[in-house]
C-alpha cells in the first residue's frame, strides 16, 4: 500500500476526539470492570449481611478509604504511562502514604489489644480466602483496563501493566469490601494488601504481552 | 493535530502528510537504508499516530509525542527481527570493527614511542610488542642483553612519566 493512500484512508476516518478522551475511556473501563466485579461479589460470595447497618462503622470506611486511595494513585499512574513520551514517575512513592496511615492504625490496634487476641485479629475469619478473592475480582477490572489501553500509547509496557494491575487490585479490594466483614486494620493491611500486590505483580508480568501495539 | 482531534479530516490528512517525510528521515537515519523496512515503519507509525491520538495531551508538545511513538515502533521492529544483521556478513563486520580499534591503538603506540629515544623505543617495540626475547632483540640491535633490559626499563619509565604529565 502506498503511504499516500494510507494517509488518505486514515484521514477519511477522523472522528472527533474529546480533549479528555483518555480519562473518559479509563473511567468507562474502570466502571465496566467494577460493575462486573460487584456482580461477581454479590453473586458468588453474597453481600455482607449487616451491610446497611455497617455503613456507619468506621472500619468499613477505613477499608474503603485505604483501597480507594490506592486505586486513585494507580489511575493517576495509568494516565501517566498511557502517554508514549512519559518518563519515570514518582507517583509510586505516594502509595506509601495510605500504607503508612493504615500501618499506624494497625499498630494502635495491636497496642490496645491483649497479646493473645493478636492472632485471631490478624487472621480474622477469612484470611485464607481474602487475598485470592481480591485477585479473582481483579480479573474483570484488569481486562477492562487493558481494553482502555487500546487507544493509549504506553511505551513502557511493564510499568503500564503494573499500574493497571495495581488499579485492578485496589478497585477489586474496594468492591470486595461489600462482602468482607473483617474489621481489623491489621487484617486489611496484610491480606488486602497481599491481594493487591499479587494483582500488581501479575499485571507487570503479563502487561508486555497484552499491551503491545 | 488539534484540528484533527476535533474531527477535521482535511487537517488530519495534512498533518499525516507532513509527518510522513519527517518519520522517513527519522527511521532512515537510524536504520541505514533497508528501504522497505523504513517505509513499513513509517506506515505503522502513521497508523499508530492516527489510531492512538487519544493519548496525546493537547497541553503538551506534539513533536515529543509523535517521535516517542516512532521510537517505540522502531524498538518494537528491532525486537521482532532480532537477526537483523545477516549472518554471512557478520564476520566481515566484526573484522572491520576490530580493525578500526586495532589501527587507532597502533597509532597511539606509535605516537607515544616517538616521544622517547629511538634506542629505547626499538627495545620496547621488539620485546614488548613484537614478542622477541631479550637475546634476540640484543642480537638484532647489536647491543648487549643488559643494555636491552636497561633500555626497556628506562623507556617504560619515560613513557609512564609522559602519560602522567598529559
Amino acid at each position: 500500500m502506498q503511504t499516500n493512500d494510507l494517509i488518505a484512508a486514515l484521514a477519511a476516518d477522523t472522528r472527533r476526539i474529546s480533549p479528555r478522551a483518555a480519562q473518559q475511556r479509563l473511567v468507562v473501563g474502570l466502571g465496566l470492570g467494577m460493575a462486573t466485579a460487584a456482580a461477581l461479589t454479590i453473586g458468588s460470595f453474597g453481600m455482607r449481611p449487616d451491610l446497611p447497618g455497617a455503613l456507619t462503622s468506621t472500619q468499613l470506611w477505613m477499608k474503603a478509604a485505604y483501597t480507594a486511595s490506592l486505586a486513585v494513585i494507580a489511575v493517576l499512574a495509568m494516565l501517566h504511562v498511557a502517554r508514549p513520551e512519559a518518563g519515570p514517575t514518582r507517583l509510586s512513592w505516594l502509595l506509601l502514604i495510605p500504607v503508612a496511615v493504615l500501618a499506624s492504625m494497625s499498630a494502635m490496634e495491636l497496642m490496645t489489644t491483649p497479646g493473645e487476641m493478636w492472632m485471631p485479629m490478624w487472621l480474622g475469619g477469612s484470611w485464607r480466602q481474602c487475598s485470592i478473592r481480591v485477585v479473582f475480582l481483579a480479573v474483570p477490572i484488569f481486562a477492562a483496563l487493558i481494553w482502555s489501553f487500546r487507544q493509549f500509547a504506553p511505551t513502557n509496557l511493564r510499568r503500564a501493566g503494573a499500574a493497571a494491575g495495581l488499579a485492578a487490585g485496589a478497585c477489586s479490594a474496594t468492591v470486595y469490601g461489600l462482602h468482607c466483614g473483617e474489621v481489623s486494620a491489621t487484617f486489611v493491611l496484610t491480606w488486602y494488601s497481599l491481594g493487591i500486590v499479587a494483582a500488581t505483580g501479575i499485571g507487570a508480568l503479563i502487561g508486555p504481552r497484552l499491551l503491545r501495539w | 493535530m488539534v484540528r484533527g482531534l476535533d474531527g477535521d479530516g482535511a487537517a488530519q490528512n495534512a498533518l499525516l502528510s507532513a509527518l510522513a517525510p519527517l518519520m522517513r528521515g527519522f527511521f532512515a537515519r537510524r536504520m541505514r537504508g533497508a528501504g522497505d523496512d523504513v517505509e513499513d515503519l513509517v506506515q505503522e507509525t502513521l497508523i499508530a499516530i492516527h489510531t492512538r491520538r487519544a493519548s496525546y495531551d493537547r497541553n503538551r508538545p506534539f513533536t515529543a509525542w509523535a517521535y516517542a511513538v516512532a521510537r517505540y515502533k522502531m524498538i518494537d521492529h528491532f525486537r521482532r527481527s532480532r537477526n537483523h544483521v545477516p549472518f554471512e556478513d557478520l564476520e566481515e563486520i566484526l573484522v572491520a570493527e576490530g580493525f578500526q580499534d586495532a589501527a587507532s591503538a597502533k597509532m597511539d603506540v606509535n605516537v607515544l614511542l616517538g616521544g622517547i629515544s629511538p634506542k629505547q623505543a626499538r627495545a620496547i617495540r621488539q620485546t614488548r610488542i613484537d614478542g622477541l626475547s631479550i637475546a634476540e632483540a640484543a642480537e638484532s640491535a647489536g647491543i648487549s642483553e643488559a643494555d636491552v633490559k636497561v633500555s626497556v626499563h628506562r623507556g617504560l619509565k619515560a613513557l609512564a612519566e609522559k602519560l602522567k604529565g598529559k
